[in-house]
């Protein structure tokens, strides 16, 4: 049984409604790393807030690990593009904040054993902090005093810390320069050899998805006006060549510009 | 065609140059009378007479009297107390031309659940403070020998637009001084009793008409042909009022509809309102020891409360001149005066 | 050149600035003395507009004697003590009371607009009466006030609820909706319950702005604080000032009317530094 099954999944959005997914189905077994390419408003995120639970589609079942869930929860961790971290939390707080509300309620965290537990969170949070790549004098800052980069760091430490099973990241990288941009992503390649988890990332970049995924999903509207379907599910050689990557371009290129053939074909292909 | 345009010119250049003259008033039973002066043209033909214009404002009472004091306005309607509390001890000096009516039941002290005025002491009483309405209760003690309690009673002040509302919403208040029409309002309700009342003390809440006194005194003579227009146009008011029949009833109903009142209402006003309806009777009143005496209650009241000022060291500083020529006071510090001139001349009919 | 002094991009220099701000300060109070000289110079015994030996004199006895409605005992020679048993103190201290009440109900109404924000059924059920209620002129009740809670210390507190919290709650309401949907669902993610979510991420981010716009309403506050006062009390600051104007003390007057600024300046100033200290993470953007 695939860890996350989509079936026959559309939404609409607005008055007229206006189809943002179209019967979309699609399987994703455990221990994947599985990229999600469109355009932008082909209904990535859409499809990503769905299998949060954030969402319900309009037609259609999302099934996580056998069950529908009606609103996100821990088995799916989540970092996306903009407001991740706490902006009141420092960075050690941001961190051992999903530990502390796992086991305390709000007035269990007034008792003795609360503040002996907090050590070992902080002690594990530090860790994380270290693997990511920050130093321990960092940990005391707020958000807003570290970089685009750092925060996201920070972000992908806040979701792994609590194990979840999957980690969702809609366009996690995309707000970053390009240097910083490929080392967040040798990163999350080293955290799910790690930790095993299954990733679903979302991204417009094209060579993003090559590099990062083991398998390439590619969203696109057949006409402009109908909903997006999975126009070409490509499975990424493991290890990807670098001589094979212009021709994997070119391929899942053709196939997310399909619907619009004005559109030149190197708008996808930024550079990292 | 041009001359009807100079005739014009003329006539508005004319009526510009006329000395005007703003009269402030309030409502309350014995001033209304103001809103039809103005409204049936009487003034205006007094005004016409003199050769000066006269403007009509109302105002709240408290307004009224600071408009009065910041030399706004040149003559306003107010009580004998206010007149000595607020233009004579602030230096504004001001003159008395008309004495209209004395509260005769106007003003009462009402208790509920069957109190009397021994058991007031530490009880909440509503009333605005520092007005004849705290005249009027400090009187009721004095007179009931309950002086040394007055400290006692817990006075709330209480502005009086909400007074009523105030005493009938909360119960825990137990008494109340006010005037009419809230005492009416309030009468109504069941279980309330009036343990004192201004007819008990007749002539000490005197309702007048007072001018400033640089302004009566004004050069061009206008001051003394402005009062002169007042009590010609008040006491030719008054008489429409005191016509019986239909006739009358038809000004006071114009009157009461000047405070948004009815005919009933107004004259059940009136009825506790002691007018002076004709010049002599007032100019009688103005003549007599009776107003000396009562003037004398006031001022010790005002002195006592601090409402002649804090920089006022004696009482005397705030002095009373009557018509006899006899002062109240330091004879050199005179603020208010009593000229009873211009009710005698109505009296003998030379306006 | 000549005129570049008006222009956006002139550079005033430090002097020049501090100079002036304090320019109209001056104006002001020059102003005020000159009218009240003359006026003085008029008429020796005005009342309008006390000299400051009048004020000083008026304030003087307002802070070290007792109210004229207090029995007179025994001055105490310490001049604290006599501070603390004066009339301006007595006032201050009736109207601090009501007002730290009133902003104590406050609280209730920041919750209330954070759970209309986050529990779609809460917001159903109270957003559009008090979108409603938020445009009733709270005076205009004063009739149904007084009967619904008398005439004591509750009408006046109430009054001051009533015509600031739907405000508030309004505020919070809109401060909550306008945190990003990624911090809740973050927060589901991680573990979180709903009133961890409610308590522990949204209150907490939007505290400093809720603090904010409590402190913008202190005005209102304030004036709803003097209308309760000067309709029905026997003491407080706005109460003196509603006595007094009644044979014209200005010369207490206008050193109450200060004074109240002084105080609510204060009061501005600490809430101010109160937040910078809870919140340093937070930047005004």
């Amino acid at each position: 049984m695939p860890l996350i099954e989509i079936r026959d999944v559309s939404v609409a959005y607005g008055t007229p409604t206006r189809p943002v997914l179209d019967r979309v189905s699609l399987a994703i077994e455990e221990g994947e790393f599985v990229c999600l390419l469109g355009q932008t408003g082909c209904g990535k995120s859409t499809l990503l807030r769905l299998v949060l639970g954030a969402e319900r589609p309009a037609a259609g079942r999302i099934l996580v690990d056998g069950r529908v869930h009606h609103q996100p929860d821990r088995t799916r961790g989540y970092v996306p593009q903009k407001y991740s971290l706490f902006p009141d939390k420092t960075v050690l707080d941001n961190i051992t904040f999903g530990p502390e509300v796992c086991e305390f309620g709000l007035a269990a965290r007034l008792t003795p054993r609360f503040f002996r537990r907090r050590r070992e969170f902080r002690r594990q949070a530090f860790e994380y902090l270290q693997r990511i790549g920050l130093e321990p004098s960092d940990a005391a800052k707020y958000p807003d005093q570290l970089s685009g980069g750092m925060q996201q760091r920070v972000a992908i430490a806040q979701a792994l810390i609590t194990r979840p099973r999957i980690l969702l990241m809609d366009e996690a990288f995309s707000a970053l320069d390009p240097g910083t941009r490929k080392g967040m992503q040798r990163l999350i390649r080293q955290l799910w050899k790690d930790t095993g988890a299954t990733i679903l990332f979302v991204t417009h970049n094209t060579h993003e998805a090559l590099r990062l995924g083991t398998r390439v999903v590619v969203l696109a509207k057949e006409m402009p006006d109908s909903g997006s379907r999975v126009m070409l599910d490509l499975p990424v050689p493991e290890p990807c060549r670098d001589d094979d990557i212009p021709r994997l371009v070119r391929r899942l290129e053709s196939a997310s510009t399909s619907s619009d053939p004005l559109a030149p074909a190197s708008a996808l292909s930024e550079k990292w | 065609m041009l001359r009807g345009l100079l005739v014009l010119i003329l006539s508005i250049t004319a009526f510009a140059q006329k000395p005007s003259f703003t009269v402030g008033w309030s409502i309350y039973a014995g001033w209304t009378p103001y809103y039809y002066m103005n409204k049936a043209g009487i003034l205006r033909k007094w005004a016409d007479k003199y050769g000066i214009a006269i403007k009509v404002q109302r105002f709240d009472y408290a307004p009224s009297l600071d408009a009065f004091v910041a030399r706004n306005i040149d003559a306003c309607a107010m009580t004998n107390m206010e007149a000595l509390d607020m233009p004579a001890a602030s230096g504004v000096p001001t003159t008395v031309v008309l004495i209209g009516d004395y509260s005769n039941g106007n003003d009462a002290v009402l208790v509920r659940g069957g109190l009397q005025l021994k058991d007031l002491a530490g009880k909440k009483m509503l009333l605005v403070e520092k007005t004849v309405s705290e005249y009027l209760f400090d009187r009721a003690m004095t007179l009931n020998g309950l002086r040394d309690q007055i400290k006692r009673v817990r006075l709330i002040n209480t502005s009086d637009s909400d007074i009523a509302t105030a005493f009938l919403g909360d119960t825990s208040a137990n008494a109340v001084v006010t005037w009419k029409p809230m005492v009416s309002q309030i009468s109504k309700q069941k279980g309330i009793a009036s343990l004192f009342n201004s007819s008990q003390i007749p002539g000490e809440i005197l309702d007048l008409t007072v001018v400033r006194t640089d302004v009566l005194n004004r050069p061009d003579g206008a001051g003394r042909k402005f009062a002169q227009a007042l009590s010609g146009a008040w006491y030719e008011m008054l008489a429409m009022m005191s016509a019986a029949g239909p006739a009358g009833d038809k000004v006071l109903a114009a009157i009461a509809e000047g405070s948004q009142d009815t005919l009933a209402s107004y004259k059940e006003q009136l009825s506790t309102t002691k007018m002076f309806y004709t010049p002599q009777s007032a100019a009688a009143f103005g003549a007599s020891p009776d107003l000396k005496q009562k003037m004398a209650l006031v001022r010790q009241f005002c002195f006592d409360h601090g409402l002649l000022g804090a920089n006022t060291r004696s009482l005397d500083e705030v002095a009373i001149r009557y018509p006899d020529g006899s002062v109240q006071g330091k004879a050199d510090r005179v603020r208010l005066v009593f000229d009873l001139g211009y009710m005698q001349m109505a009296a003998g009919g030379k306006l | 050149m000549p005129a570049a002094f008006l222009l956006i991009h002139a550079k005033p220099s430090r002097a020049w600035s501090v100079l002036l701000s304090w320019t109209l300060f001056a104006a002001g109070i020059g102003a005020y003395f000159y009218v009240s000289h003359a006026r003085h110079r008029d008429n020796p015994e005005d009342r309008v507009m006390p000299t400051i030996a009048q004020m000083a004199r008026g304030m003087y006895n307002a802070a070290l004697q007792p109210a004229e409605e207090d029995e007179a005992t025994a001055p105490p020679d310490n001049f604290v003590q006599r501070f603390f048993g004066s009339m301006l103190w007595k006032d201050t201290r009736a109207s601090a009371r009501r007002f730290f009440y009133s902003m104590a109900l406050l609280v209730p109404a920041v919750l209330l607009g954070l759970h209309m924000g986050l529990f779609p059924y809460a917001g159903s059920f109270f957003l559009r009466f008090i979108l409603f209620f938020d445009k009733i002129v709270a005076l205009s009740l004063l009739p149904i006030l007084f009967i619904a809670f008398g005439i004591d210390e509750l009408a006046k507190v109430m009054l001051i609820v009533i015509g600031v919290a739907p405000t508030i709650i309004l505020d919070t309401f809109n401060l909550v909706r306008g945190v990003p949907a990624e911090q809740t669902v973050k927060a589901f993610t991680l573990g979180a319950g709903d009133f961890d979510v409610a308590y522990r991420v949204v209150l907490k981010q939007v505290m400093p702005r809720i603090l904010n716009s409590i402190r913008l309403n202190l005005k209102s506050v304030m004036l709803f604080l003097f209308a309760g006062e000067m309709i029905a009390s026997t003491d407080g600051l706005a109460f003196r000032i509603a006595l007094l104007r009644r044979h014209m003390g200005m010369d207490v007057i206008i050193p109450y009317v200060l004074w109240v600024a002084l105080l609510l300046f204060l009061v501005d100033l600490g809430m101010r530094r109160l937040n910078r200290m809870l919140h340093p993470w937070f930047r005004e953007s």
